[in-house]
C-alpha cells in the first residue's frame, strides 16, 4: 500500500524512529520523574532530550514544551485553558474539529461566545475579517497555520501580530504545518499546538503544546506530576502542570528521532520535495475537464492537494484507489467548517498528502489510476 | 569530595540545571530528595562546587530552585 494520506499520519516512519521506540520499550522502562532510582532517572533523561529537541525546533524554552497525546489534546488544553468559563474567541473558517468542537462545547456549556472569520484566498481580507470580529471580551484567536483539507496557508504571522497588538492570545494549530514550514514562537504565536506523528515523523500518540509563557493556562486534566506531591492543588509550573499521569516514553523517544530526521533533511528540502509531488499530480489532474482541484492561484498551500472527479463522491474514489493500492483520504477530513467554506459538505474531497518518503514514480502510478476514473474507463 | 544538595522545583528544571552546569564543566548529579530533608517527590542537584555559586548560576540562567538542603555524605 502506498500512503498518500500523510496528513492523517506519516507512514512509513524513519528507521531511527522505529529503533527509538524499540529501545524505549526494551531499556528505558522506568516512569520518568517518578522516582529516584536509576530506571526512572534514565527515562526522564530520554524524555528531556526530546523536550530539548522540540524546544530548539520551535524556538521555545525547554520547560514550555509539554507533551500531549496528539494535537487535539494540545488544542483542547490551550483553548479551554484560556477561555475557561466565558469570554469570546474568533476562529477561522478552516478549523479542524479539534479546534472547532472544543469551542462549540464551551459555547454550549460554559458561556463562551465565538465568531467565525472567513479565511479568504486574499490574506489582507482574512486579516480584515478577523479584525472586524474582535470584541472587548475577546480572549484569543484560534487559527490553523494551514488547512488540513486544502493545505491553504493562513496569514498566521499577521494574526499573531494582531493578537499581540490587542493583548489577546493566539492559539495556532500547526498539525499540518510542522515539519514542512519553519513555524516557531518567534512568529509571535502564543500557543503552538501540533501533532508529533505527522510532519515530525514521530509515532502515533504524540503531540506537543508549546507556549511562550505569556498567558497562564488553567488545566483540564489534573493528577500526579512527580512534583509538588504534598499539595492537593495542581502543580503550578510547566511543563509538569500540563503533563499529569505517566508520559508516553516510547512515543516521546520516537518523536525525538522524528525531529532529528526533520532537522537533518531540513523543512525546506522536505517541503520542496512534497510540493514537487503535488505539482506533478495537480498538472495531471488539470488535464481532465471533469476534475475539480481545490486550489487558487491567489493563495499559498502546504503540500496537500484536494480534488473531486466528476460527480463521484470522494469516498467512492478513495475506495477504488484503496483497492488499487493507494491510501488517500476521502470524506470530510474531520473539518466540517472547511468543507462548508469550500461547498463540499455533500461530496467531501479526495485528499492527497505526500511525505518525504513518497516518490515521483508512486505519484505517476496514482495518476494512471485517476486517469482511468476521469476517462470513464472504470465505473465506481 | 564533599557534596551539597540543592532542592529543585521539578525534574525538568533539575535536568535543565544539570545541562547548564555540565556545559560549564561543573559536576552535577540529580538525586531524589532524601526523605529526612524534604516532603513530597522532590529532586535535588548534588553538587561539589560551593552551593552559593551554583545558586548564582541557576538564577543567572532563570532556573527556579528551592533551598540548599545540606552537605551530603559521600
Amino acid at each position: 500500500m502506498i500512503n498518500f494520506d500523510n496528513s492523517a499520519t506519516t507512514f512509513p516512519k524513519p528507521a531511527s524512529v522505529r529503533n527509538a521506540v524499540s529501545l524505549a520499550v526494551g531499556r528505558f522502562g522506568g516512569n520518568p520523574g517518578r522516582g529516584g532510582h536509576k530506571l526512572s532517572r534514565e527515562a526522564a533523561e530520554q524524555v528531556y532530550i526530546t523536550r530539548e529537541k522540540a524546544a530548539a525546533l520551535f524556538s521555545a524554552d525547554v520547560e514550555n514544551v509539554a507533551f500531549t497525546a496528539n494535537c487535539t489534546y494540545a488544542l483542547n488544553m490551550a483553548i479551554k485553558g484560556i477561555l475557561q468559563y466565558g469570554g469570546h474567541t474568533v476562529i477561522s473558517s478552516l478549523e479542524h474539529n479539534s479546534a472547532a468542537r472544543p469551542v462549540a462545547n464551551l459555547a454550549q456549556y460554559r458561556g463562551v461566545t465565538y465568531s467565525i472569520a472567513k479565511a479568504d484566498e486574499d490574506d489582507d481580507k482574512t486579516i480584515e475579517n478577523f479584525k472586524s470580529l474582535i470584541k472587548e471580551d475577546t480572549k484569543c484567536i484560534i487559527c490553523t497555520a494551514g488547512s488540513n483539507v486544502t493545505g491553504q496557508i493562513t496569514p498566521y504571522k499577521r494574526l499573531a501580530k494582531l493578537c499581540n497588538e490587542r493583548g489577546i492570545a493566539f492559539i495556532c494549530d500547526c498539525a499540518q504545518a510542522s515539519g514542512v514550514i519553519d513555524i516557531t514562537l518567534d512568529d509571535g504565536i502564543d500557543f503552538i499546538c501540533t501533532s508529533g506523528h505527522k510532519g515530525l515523523y514521530g509515532p502515533a500518540g504524540t503531540g506537543l503544546l508549546i507556549t511562550n509563557g505569556k498567558f497562564p493556562l488553567s488545566t483540564i486534566i489534573e493528577g500526579g506530576t512527580g512534583a509538588t506531591s504534598a499539595e492537593l492543588e495542581q502543580t503550578p509550573f510547566l511543563p509538569e502542570r500540563l503533563e499529569s499521569g505517566t508520559v508516553n516514553t516510547p512515543g516521546i523517544m520516537g518523536l525525538g528521532r522524528g525531529i532529528d530526521f526533520v532537522r537533518q533533511k531540513g523543512t525546506k528540502r522536505i517541503r520542496e520535495h512534497e510540493q514537487m509531488l503535488c505539482s506533478v499530480l495537480t498538472n495531471a489532474l488539470k488535464k481532465h475537464g471533469n476534475i475539480t482541484v481545490y486550489r487558487s492561484e491567489k493563495a499559498s498551500y502546504l503540500p496537500i492537494v484536494s480534488f473531486n472527479i466528476g460527480s463521484y463522491h470522494s469516498a467512492a474514489v478513495t475506495e477504488y484507489l484503496g483497492r488499487r493500492g493507494f491510501a488517500l483520504r476521502g470524506g470530510l477530513q474531520c473539518s466540517a467548517l472547511a468543507h462548508h467554506t469550500l461547498g463540499t459538505l455533500e461530496t467531501g474531497v479526495v485528499r492527497f498528502s505526500p511525505s518525504a518518503f513518497n516518490t515521483g514514480q508512486q505519484v505517476n502510478m496514482l495518476i494512471a489510476e485517476i486517469d482511468k476514473i476521469a476517462a470513464g474507463r472504470v465505473s465506481l | 569530595m564533599p557534596k551539597s544538595l540543592i532542592a529543585m522545583t521539578s525534574i525538568t528544571y533539575a535536568m535543565k540545571a544539570k545541562r547548564m552546569l555540565n556545559n560549564k564543566g561543573l559536576y552535577c548529579e540529580i538525586v531524589r530528595t532524601p526523605k529526612n530533608l524534604g516532603s513530597g517527590c522532590g529532586y535535588c542537584l548534588s553538587v561539589t562546587k560551593e552551593p552559593a555559586e551554583i545558586i548564582r548560576l541557576l538564577e543567572q540562567n532563570g532556573i527556579p530552585h528551592k533551598n540548599i538542603l545540606s552537605r551530603a555524605q559521600d
